[in-house]
């Protein structure tokens, strides 16, 4: 797949004739479009205005839903647990992608000078293949206070046993833990592939000049890697506020609130509770949230256009 | 009730388009929908029956075969969830119209299902086919009722006790006597808190009573308990709070006013909460997931709180036994708990689904259950055999019988509206009592207001 | 805001091979430097914490599980046994399985499997497909309103999943077709955004000139899509077809949702549900490690098979 043709920029071009043609690309984009308009309408567009109806009532989905005006709102801002929970979110997102970029970056520096072996990358990239709740058994069961296996280890070097889980205090960062354990080999590849694009001669050259390794990482990779770091990163972003799977199987929100982030906390107000108004209601306060949030991301990623080209 | 949602939303175009989608989705997914318990042709019937007690699965398979074998065209498929998620799956289950034709209902659940219509009112089959409610236990039956109507058939009763590790026991000169006898306050902790104290036992081999017991590095606990007793600590903090006076409502059932801030409570979980600080229970962010029945399983801790219907596995290897609960300042306590069987309100096969229940009401079922002895039966006759077997098999029960026998010695947990929210707002003050964190008064002051203010709506 | 995530004329020739000569050329200058080793070691070390657990769950898995409790580090599993397999495919019987500590509930492992491969394919297909004909007119064909539906699109990528899953799970059951794979598949069997943003950002930079001669050549907009774009696109295509499948196949929260009979399962809600029928007193852990253990095959026999095609397909690069 290797396209070196042309560098023209990837601009519609005008057609020279006039309105047929036109109206001929109308109806074409229009045929395109169809499939994902479709589901666009049916599955985004639609749901979120009746998100915006729910919110705005008190329904258990069992009777019928009770219009109660911005009720549901006050009582958000009202709500700590919802307060914390978006703390604990962004605590989690904070560690969570610190770690995982950081050590992806090593580990994608590392291979870049050591070894191209595809079998070093899958092995790499095996967590990411593995469903999170799996993945969330596997470490519930080598924390367990009692049985697991990072504990009988911890022991047998003299140190205190860890309820790792069952901790307030160190909840959130186990449940962190197996999630960087598990997207930091994925994360890794993506920056290996795109640190194999930039020229060689880079470093040949600021070697020639004597420059170490490391300082060489600092001046030519981060800075040439940076549009590809902040598309991963947005995408990481994303993943990780969407953090359930692993707490549905290892925490449950517990201990005392300490891993209740957003997603579990409006799927327990749904799903448990089954105060859709309210959870609904919960759900847009996020969207504001993270629309935030993205669109700062935006702005980072845009004014990293310039570096390479 | 959620007809008049479906009717109103299938008008709109947009969902309308969903359904062209739909059709397209299914012929592209190209296996179909799988479709629900099927009644199909032939008149057979295929009920969904669920509950959540493992140590219950074979028996009631076998009654769902003897009832099968009486009545040949109803077949009952029996699942097993595990009670933390049990009661999530049936409402998720509910929500979507697709719960089990008939569910193992508790009394902490009971009310919201009923409240929203979830669950048949079975008062007129009943009467039509005369059920004598006077077989079962007393004060089983009319727990399933409110404003006279009925919503179950009661099927079973549990009362607690204290296993203990025998060799434990002795080793710390405590008789199966003394241990009977022994009684139980929130300020020194009376026999009880000696015996929890004297079977703690750290790495040097000093028990908790000796000086320079060394509370970090404890090889036996004294008690475990299980921490996420929810609302009512029913295998935990609740028969203590109860024998110290403690009540946890205004009425029973369908109070409207909970009293958690009773200084009988706050006192009873501050005194559990010295027994972490003071090394004799596990620390509470020190759990393993295989809870107070690993711990005593794997010698870890020398006595819990346990339920009759726990008996049989907890005596499997012959190290356990089991005491009475111990007589606290008002006297000896023990909630006696009892399971009914739901029919599921908008399921297709209602009759079928009564008479089912109807049968697991009935002696014949209840005989099954009481040959397995894990389990009283709710029928008075069913539970003698079932107390016999248990004798048969080596396990003295009386410690559970006992109490139901002797007035006041039993007390029925609450049954309110809300449950499950409840449930989330105590568990969640207690848990930071169990951490240390704060005082029992403090945590559940707010908890209190809370609860209440749910109440009132 | 969003035209600004201009993608870049790809300048990269093959990818690996002269990077990878390009290290070796770099690397070759000092042989046995402490730096060099101390790499190694961190690759390996990380290698070891990344597939020790896996190691871990085979090793519980093939323990007898009443010999858990008995304190142990020891590599190897304790009185080796097969017998958890046996009992988590529903080979052993009831009293067999009570026996060693499971509850006589067993998973469904072919049924799951098979039931995941429907889920995954049917949305790595049908949104592939769709979002890429999207990103084909969002980005190649001039049209009015072009630059609202990308905006939109990239709106929509701010939407967290949450906040549709509600309605849409509310949908489903009006339509009643919750517990059908309809149901399961429908909301991203045509499209999400990150797809159609992800395609549309690739298909920008394919030159212009190509297309332009098959225009000339009388071919329409449909046939350029099909035999020009689609075939120069194979990588970036592979890319986000694997992205969805992965994805697809870890899927949990709206399968479980939408999907919890028996018949429409899938692995993730398969494993869950075993957990849950787990004893109530202490889970069944040789029972789950060994559930864990066999849900992981599907993937390890893909990567094993597929491996290169795999670990070459994860390359963001052609977006900038």
């Amino acid at each position: 797949m290797s396209m070196t043709l042309g560098r023209r920029k990837g601009r519609p071009a005008r057609p020279r004739t006039g309105n047929r043609a036109r109206s001929k690309e109308n109806r074409a984009a229009g045929l395109f479009l169809l499939p994902a308009f479709v589901g666009f309408a049916v599955f985004y567009l639609y749901p979120t205005g009746r998100g915006i109806w729910i919110s705005l009532t008190d329904w258990n989905l069992l009777s019928d839903p009770k219009y109660v005006g911005a009720d549901n709102y006050v009582e958000v801002a009202e709500d700590p647990l919802f307060w914390n929970a978006l703390k604990v979110t962004a605590y989690f997102v904070f560690i969570t992608l610190g770690v995982q970029v950081g050590v992806a970056l090593l580990l994608a520096a590392i291979m870049v000078r050591l070894t191209g072996s595809v079998v070093v990358r899958a092995l790499l990239l095996v967590p990411w293949l593995v469903p999170n709740v799996t993945i969330g058994l596997i470490w519930l069961w080598m924390l367990d206070a009692n049985l697991g296996f990072v504990n009988h280890l911890m022991g047998k070097t003299g140190s205190d046993t860890h309820g790792f889980f069952a901790s307030p205090d160190e909840a959130l960062l186990s449940v962190s833990a197996v999630n960087i354990w598990a997207g930091t080999g994925y994360v890794a590849l993506l920056l290996y592939a795109g640190m194999l694009q930039i020229p060689g001669e880079l470093y040949e050259s600021a070697s020639l000049d004597g420059a170490g390794e490391i300082r060489m990482f600092f001046t030519i990779t981060l800075p040439l890697l940076r549009p590809i770091l902040a598309l991963v990163m947005v995408v990481s972003v994303i993943g990780s506020f969407q953090i359930f799977d692993t707490i549905a199987v290892t925490t449950k929100g517990g201990p005392v609130d300490a891993t209740r982030v957003a997603y579990y906390y409006i799927y327990q107000e749904a799903f448990t509770h089954f105060r859709m108004g309210y959870a609904a209601a919960m759900a847009l306060c996020l969207v504001v949230v993270l629309g935030g949030l993205t669109y700062l991301q935006m702005r980072l990623l845009r004014a990293s256009t310039s570096d390479l080209a | 009730m959620s007809r008049p949602v479906i009717r109103r939303s299938l008008r709109s175009p947009a969902v309308r388009m969903s359904a062209v989608v739909a059709g397209v989705v299914l012929v592209a997914a190209g296996c179909g929908s799988g479709g629900s318990s099927g009644g199909g042709g032939g008149g057979s019937v295929k009920l969904k029956y669920s509950l959540w007690d493992d140590n219950q699965l074979p028996q009631y398979k076998k009654c769902a075969e003897a009832f099968h074998a009486k009545n040949p065209k109803i077949t009952v498929e029996v699942t097993q969830t595990a009670w933390a998620q049990y009661w999530q799956n049936l409402t998720t289950q509910v929500v979507s119209g697709t719960a089990p034709d008939v569910f193992t209902n508790s009394v902490l659940y009971f009310p919201q299902f009923q409240k929203n219509n979830q669950i048949l009112d079975l008062t007129s089959y009943i009467r039509r086919d005369a059920v004598d409610l006077q077989q079962y236990q007393a004060n089983l039956a009319d727990v399933w009722t409110r404003d006279g109507k009925r919503y179950g058939l009661p099927k079973d009763w549990g009362t607690m006790g204290v296993a203990y590790n025998k060799e434990m026991a002795q080793r710390a000169r405590l008789t199966p006597q003394a241990l009977d006898a022994w009684n139980w306050n929130p300020v020194d902790g009376g026999d009880f808190g000696r015996a929890v104290a004297a079977m703690t036992v750290d790495e040097n081999g000093r028990t908790g009573l000796e000086p320079g017991f060394d509370k970090n590095k404890v090889k036996t606990y004294g008690l475990a308990i299980a921490y996420e007793g929810g609302a009512v600590g029913q295998d935990s903090w609740g028969p203590f709070a109860v024998s110290n006076g403690f009540q946890y409502v205004d009425r029973n059932p369908f109070g409207t006013k909970y009293n958690y801030t009773d200084p009988r409570l706050t006192q009873t979980l501050d005194w559990f909460a010295g027994l972490i600080r003071k090394g004799y229970m596990p620390a509470y962010d020190k759990q393993s997931t295989v809870g107070a029945d690993g711990l005593l399983q794997s010698g870890k801790a020398a006595m819990t709180i346990a339920g009759s219907w726990m008996a049989k596995t907890y005596t499997a290897d012959g190290k356990v036994a089991f005491a009475g609960m111990p007589t606290g300042p008002t006297g000896r306590k023990t909630p006696i708990n009892g399971l009914s069987d739901a029919v599921y309100a908008n399921g297709r096969h209602k009759e079928e689904a009564w008479q089912w229940v109807k049968f697991l009401a009935s002696t014949e079922c209840q005989d099954i259950v009481a040959g397995e002895a894990v389990v009283f039966p709710a029928i008075t006759t069913s539970s003698a055999r079932a107390e016999a077997a248990q004798q048969a098999a080596g396990r003295d029960m009386r410690i559970f019988t006992q109490p139901v026998a002797t007035p006041g010695e039993t007390f029925v947990l609450p049954v309110t509206d809300q449950g499950d929210r409840i449930l989330d707002i105590v568990q969640s003050a207690v848990d930071r009592v169990w951490l240390g964190q704060t005082d029992a008064k403090s945590a559940l002051g707010q908890a209190n207001s809370d609860v209440n203010a749910l109440l009132k709506k | 805001m969003s035209t600004s995530i201009q993608a870049r004329p790809t300048t990269r020739a093959t990818p690996a091979k002269p990077a990878a000569g390009a290290s070796e050329r770099r690397s070759s200058r000092r042989k046995f430097s402490l730096g060099r080793v101390l790499a190694w070691l961190v690759l390996g070390v990380s290698l070891l914490i990344t597939l020790f657990p896996f190691y871990w769950m085979l090793r519980t898995a093939l323990t007898d599980g009443n010999h858990l409790y008995s304190d142990s580090t020891s590599l190897w599993p304790e009185n080796f046994t097969f017998a958890n397999f046996k009992r988590v495919l529903g080979l052993a019987s009831d009293e067999e399985s009570r026996a060693a500590g499971g509850s006589g509930a067993d998973l469904d492992f072919l049924l799951y499997t098979r039931n995941s491969i429907v889920y995954t394919t049917a949305i790595v297909v049908g949104q592939t497909l769709s979002c890429a004909m999207a990103g084909y007119a969002l980005a190649r064909l001039r049209f009015r309103g072009r630059e609202f539906a990308f905006a939109v699109v990239v709106g929509a990528l701010m939407v967290p999943p949450i906040f549709t899953l509600l309605p849409n799970f509310v949908m489903v059951k009006d339509l009643g077709m919750l517990n059908s794979f309809a149901g399961m598949v429908a909301p991203t069997l045509l499209m999400t955004p990150f797809t159609v943003f992800f395609l549309r950002q690739f298909f920008m930079s394919i030159p212009r000139e190509i297309e332009e001669a098959a225009m000339l050549d009388g071919a329409g907009h449909w046939r350029i899509f099909w035999r020009v774009v689609l075939p120069m696109s194979k990588g970036p295509i592979l890319t986000i077809a694997l992205t969805t499948a992965v994805w697809a196949w870890k899927d949990y929260l709206w399968p479980l949702l939408v999907g919890n009979e028996p018949d429409n399962r899938v692995l993730t809600t398969g494993i869950g549900v075993f957990l849950q029928q787990s004893p109530n007193a202490r889970p069944d852990w040789t029972g789950l490690m060994a559930a864990s253990t066999l849900s992981v095959v599907p993937m390890l026999i893909l990567l094993v098979v597929f491996g290169r095609r795999i670990v070459n397909g994860l390359d963001f690069t052609g977006l900038k």
